[in-house]
């Protein structure tokens, strides 16, 4: 039988403020363990939370940049359960009264234009870190509790079961972390744990209006890890389905080394989280105006860039691409192309060579960049000596121009120059002179690239071609 | 007060000499009471040389400097342990101040020790403390009252002038009006909250207890007024002593609701209440009969919303990161043992409680519906101040009962049932004494004002107080 | 009515260890208060919103600034069992509720 897929996705997005969410300790990543902690989030009896508005201001962003209706009245509530890296055994999260519903968020699918719809957004707080003593919690005797990161500000986003493959769901997770590093919220590091996201998924009969039993898959660490996992649960649910069973409603997790997901233990009942309101801090009410002017200091959003760069700078998708997954690319192709360089140029340069190099060791100013695309253009310098002026670019301080004339890169185009240069190369050759004369007009390029290297790449190629063309002319 | 700092501003009593008086009143007394868990009688001595030195070179901080102060133990007193009466934290010593207390030592006052109560407050006797019960000073054979009855029990036998209570459903006003002292529940929100270990965080209050209004009035000065760290005191006005006018009472009109001098209020009680409101109206004041027929529900939306908050509010003492740890092979045994032996049997109830109410299945019939009858005390509250200037009761129904009377903890409830109210809606009220039964226990008349109206009910209480002769003087 | 199963799941959502005889104790308290709250339920708040927060207050915000932190033996001081800067607790058993 064939089966549709339905894949829903909660993530979990850090928020780049300096001080926690509720409480003024540092945010800062990598500091010894419990050297960031303050009464308030250790949870020490009769310490109180005070909201960081940075806090609300960024869910407010992220919650307008993925289309969400920004409710001016929302409401803290208490979850409780008992952890040891939950230090007062409730976490302060946002249930009956979210901060934002109703959002969407498009993407492409190769060429195909999808929309995933936000069913929610809402602001909590992060829980602390457990080390464990041996190799995975199961088997490990105790285990180590850091505070450091108990109270970082979180923002939960809960996706509509809309999403029909694990490609799409990656895909989708890719889109919103692209949104959210475009406006600034979080450093969305699945590696640090900034981004964090857990899939649900069931499988039922294609065209089949009833959903089939969820299954959860937690400990998803990369957007690899998310689609390889619903891959695999993809494949065991149908087996499952197939043999007649029945899916058991349950958490996962997926194990990367084996490439499997695993049942998670659990006994008795369903968690009772016995939410109620957070009495210690008053409801959040916004101010219309000032969700509005957030709304008006939004930049300009991947989708949005997308279109532009195809639609007015002509770019192909291929390229567009390249540019918005790169904002920092990006920026500077729409500030050169803005200063008139010509955009062909300016994305080849950008997506090659310059690519790997700015990578490694940081952009260059615009203004050097600008500079070598025009002594190109103007001709001072071969296509293909750019490369090395480019290299030579990210080491020295020199200007482009400044480059070239110290190198003695300048294109050479003394006519009487190149003319002895060619004579000498036929003069070398005088069996491939013979066999082109005879027809064996591919034989060109092999003259041309003998005359370039006697003039050590730096001959002026129109120049080359048409001497070349006279000299052989004259038999 | 108003003659001690006079002492200490010309010179004729030193801070030094006032914390040893306190010192061996506890000596000799506390024996019997019980009113102190903590005496911290070096760190009181040094603060009180300190604020010896400060008014030589007259730089005293506030008028009050010197006054020793004694301070509930659930109110957190950096270094110096905080018990919460309970045998999870007999040993934890917070590593911060809370606000109230960071504000009276600001105003240079030392602090002498910490007072018992109920565990976690969770009581109206003390009994419920874990280490042992405080007895009434008129009476050792019954109760302080509470949960605040180290405090009130304190300041009653004279162990030190002023003290610090909280407030949930009249943890200050009843151990207040059972050891014949003044105490103030106040708006909520006027007073911050931050270090105070919570019961229930939307009803807590701080607030003071001492021997007459103005002294009350007095240390009120010192903590209200919002705090940053205390989101729920956005906004809350600061509070300075009024210059005393007995005049507010002309034209004043007090509301007597019906339900608050029904059956199951003692005879003597109701005698003496209304012989003080019947001395108002004699000086102009005009009483007018009101109803509060939603009293009737505030005991059980009490319950149920103190113990869903306490439930929650409990659940950090796990043994992770303070307190006491019972062992086990794994982290929920841990915890389950640990909560197990580090809590008493009542906290224990209100704990099952609190949980059951929360549960999923059980939460719109009991939290839900108790949230929203809790709109309608607030409502009809706020209607009766349309009509009144400040509602005048019994802060309780008798006066203070024998140790070990009361068996049942519905029955033990009960002994909020003028109080909760105040609670409940948000409102400040005040118990004063007016009167002793004939038993020569102390008689407590409760004085209920709308929002941020402490000024107006320090006035009226004043009034009251003035016109109560003073009744058998506290023998230990 | 409460059964002793219904106690004996909130006590393990509680993460309280009871004896026989508490539960016996709290099954009933648990009972006796089910009289209070259904004198609750019989009270018509049709049209009535909840109270959370007992005076209404907004816009109680911090600004987003890095204050002082605790040291760190004043973090663990208070911990019954720690180890190298971290609090230690036993074996966690995942997903047990
Ligand atoms: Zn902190």
């Amino acid at each position: 039988m064939k089966y549709d897929v339905v894949i829903g996705l909660e993530i979990h997005v850090a928020l780049l403020t300096e001080s926690k969410f509720l409480c003024s300790c540092s945010t800062a990543f990598g500091a010894p363990p419990n050297t960031q902690c303050c009464p308030v989030c250790l949870g020490l009896p009769g310490s109180l939370p005070v909201v960081n508005e940075k806090a609300v201001e960024y869910a407010v962003k992220a919650g307008l940049a993925l289309n969400c209706q920004v409710h001016t009245f929302s409401r803290f509530d208490r979850k409780n359960y008992f952890y040891p890296d939950l230090p007062k055994a409730y976490q302060i999260t946002q249930d009956t009264y979210p901060l934002c519903t109703d959002g969407f968020l498009e993407y492409y699918i190769d060429d195909e234009l999808r929309c995933t719809a936000i069913t929610r957004l809402h602001l909590e707080e992060e829980a602390g870190k457990l080390i464990h003593s041996g190799s995975s919690i199961v088997d490990s005797e105790y285990s180590l509790v850091d505070y450091n990161r108990a109270g970082i500000p979180l923002i939960e986003i809960v996706t509509a079961p809309d999403i029909t493959s694990p490609r799409q769901a990656r895909l989708f997770l890719e889109q919103l972390r692209l949104v959210m590093r475009y406006i600034g919220v979080s450093d969305v590091k699945m590696e640090e744990g900034s981004l964090r996201c857990d899939a649900n998924i069931s499988l039922k009969p294609q065209g089949s209006p009833v959903l089939g039993t969820k299954v959860e898959i937690k400990n998803l660490n990369s957007f690899r890890a998310l689609e390889r996992a619903l891959e695999y649960e993809v494949k065991r649910q149908s087996a499952v389905l197939e043999r007649g069973g029945k899916i058991k409603q349950e958490s996962r997790t997926w194990d990367e080394r084996a490439g499997r997901t695993l049942s998670m233990r659990s006994k008795g009942d369903a968690p009772d989280y016995r939410y109620f309101p957070e009495p210690d801090l008053p409801p959040l009410q916004l101010d219309p105006a000032w969700v509005n002017c957030l709304k008006d200091t939004l930049p300009e959003l991947p989708l949005a860039r997308l279109r532009r760069l195809e639609e007015s700078y002509g770019l192909s998708r291929y390229e567009a691409t390249f540019l918005v997954n790169y904002p920092d690319f990006g920026d500077l192709f729409l500030e050169l192309a803005k200063a008139g360089e010509d955009n062909t140029a300016l994305v080849n340069l950008l997506m090659g060579d310059y690519a790997r190099l700015a990578r490694e060791q940081g952009h260059l100013a615009p203004g050097r960049i600008a500079e070598l695309l025009r002594i190109v253009a103007e001709g001072l310098i071969t296509h293909n000596q750019s490369k090395a002026v480019l290299e030579e670019l990210f080491r020295s301080p020199l200007s482009p121009r400044e480059i070239v004339r110290d190198k003695g890169w300048e294109v050479l185009r003394d006519a009487e120059q190149l003319r002895a240069m060619v004579q000498e190369a036929l003069a070398a050759n005088p069996d491939i002179v013979s066999r082109y004369r005879a027809g064996e007009e591919r034989l060109w390029g092999y003259l041309v690239g003998q005359v370039m290297r006697a003039a050590a790449g730096k001959a002026d190629p129109k120049v080359v071609n048409e001497l070349l063309k006279e000299e052989l002319a004259r038999g | 007060m108003r003659e001690l700092a006079e002492l200490l501003q010309t010179g004729q009593v030193s801070s030094t000499e006032l914390v040893i008086a306190c010192l061996e009143q506890i000596k000799q007394t506390d024996g019997v009471i019980n009113a102190f868990l903590t005496v911290d009688e070096q760190g009181a001595l040094e603060q009180a040389a300190q604020s010896d030195a400060r008014r030589a070179r007259g730089e005293a901080l506030s008028p009050w400097d010197g006054i020793p102060v004694a301070i509930k133990d659930n109110i957190s007193t950096r270094g110096l342990r905080t018990t919460c009466a309970s045998r999870i934290l007999r040993n934890y010593h917070p590593v911060y101040d809370a606000t109230v207390v960071e504000r009276l030592k600001q105003a240079g006052l030392p602090i002498l020790g910490k007072t018992n109560l109920d565990e976690f407050a969770m009581g109206s006797s003390t009994e419920y403390s874990a280490f042992g019960v405080t007895k009434n000073p008129h009476d050792p054979a019954r109760v302080a009252g509470g949960s605040s009855g180290g405090s009130a029990a304190a300041v009653a036998a004279g162990q030190v002038p002023w003290a610090l209570g909280t407030d949930t459903g009249g943890s200050i006003r009843q151990p207040s009006s059972f050891c014949g002292v003044v105490g103030l529940k106040p708006t909520y929100g006027r007073v911050s909250r931050y270090g105070v270990v919570a019961l229930a965080p939307s009803l807590d209050q701080v607030g003071p207890l001492a021997k007459t209004v103005e002294e009350a009035a007095a240390l009120f000065s010192l903590i209200a007024g919002e705090d940053p760290r205390d989101a729920t005191s956005a906004g809350a006005p600061a509070f300075q002593v009024p210059r005393w006018n007995a005049a507010v009472v002309q034209g004043l009109r007090v509301g007597v609701p019906e339900e608050f001098f029904s059956s199951g209020l003692n005879a003597e009680v109701e005698a003496a209440v209304r012989r003080s409101l019947r001395t108002l109206e004699e000086q102009g004041a005009v009483l007018k009969p009101i109803s509060l027929a939603t009293n009737d529900y505030a005991i059980d939306t009490y319950l149920t919303l103190v113990t869903a908050e306490a439930s929650s509010c409990l659940a950090r003492f796990d043994g992770v990161r303070y307190g006491e740890r019972v062992a086990a092979p794994d982290a929920n045994t841990m915890f389950a043992k640990t909560r197990g032996a580090g809590f008493g049997a009542e906290v224990k109830r209100r704990i099952m409680l609190g949980t059951y109410v929360l549960s999923a299945s059980h939460y719109e019939a009991y939290y839900e519906q108790a949230q929203r009858v809790r709109t309608l005390i607030k409502l009809e509250i706020a209607r009766a101040f349309e009509q009144v200037d400040v509602i005048i009761t019994p802060t309780t129904p008798s006066t203070a009962f024998r140790i070990g009377e009361k068996r049942n903890p519905l029955e033990m409830y009960l002994s909020d049932l003028y109080t909760a109210t105040a609670n409940l809606s948000g409102i400040c009220a005040l118990s004063l004494p007016c009167g002793y039964d004939s038993q020569g226990l102390p008689i407590g008349l409760q004085i209920m004002g709308d929002h941020y109206q402490e000024e107006l009910v320090f006035q009226v209480g004043r009034v009251v107080e003035a016109s109560v002769e003073r009744g058998p003087k506290v023998e230990v | 009515m409460i059964g002793r199963e219904e106690v004996i799941r909130m006590a393990t959502l509680a993460r309280l260890e009871l004896s026989e005889e508490e539960i016996e104790l709290y099954t009933r308290d648990l009972n006796s208060f089910l009289v209070s709250g259904k004198k609750l339920q019989q009270v018509d708040v049709s049209g009535i919103t909840g109270t959370s927060h007992a005076v209404s207050v907004i816009h109680a915000l911090r600004r987003d600034e890095v204050g002082e932190s605790l040291p760190r033996e004043a973090v663990l001081a208070e911990g019954p069992e720690v180890l190298d800067g971290y609090f230690k607790v036993p074996r966690i058993v995942e997903g047990q509720e």
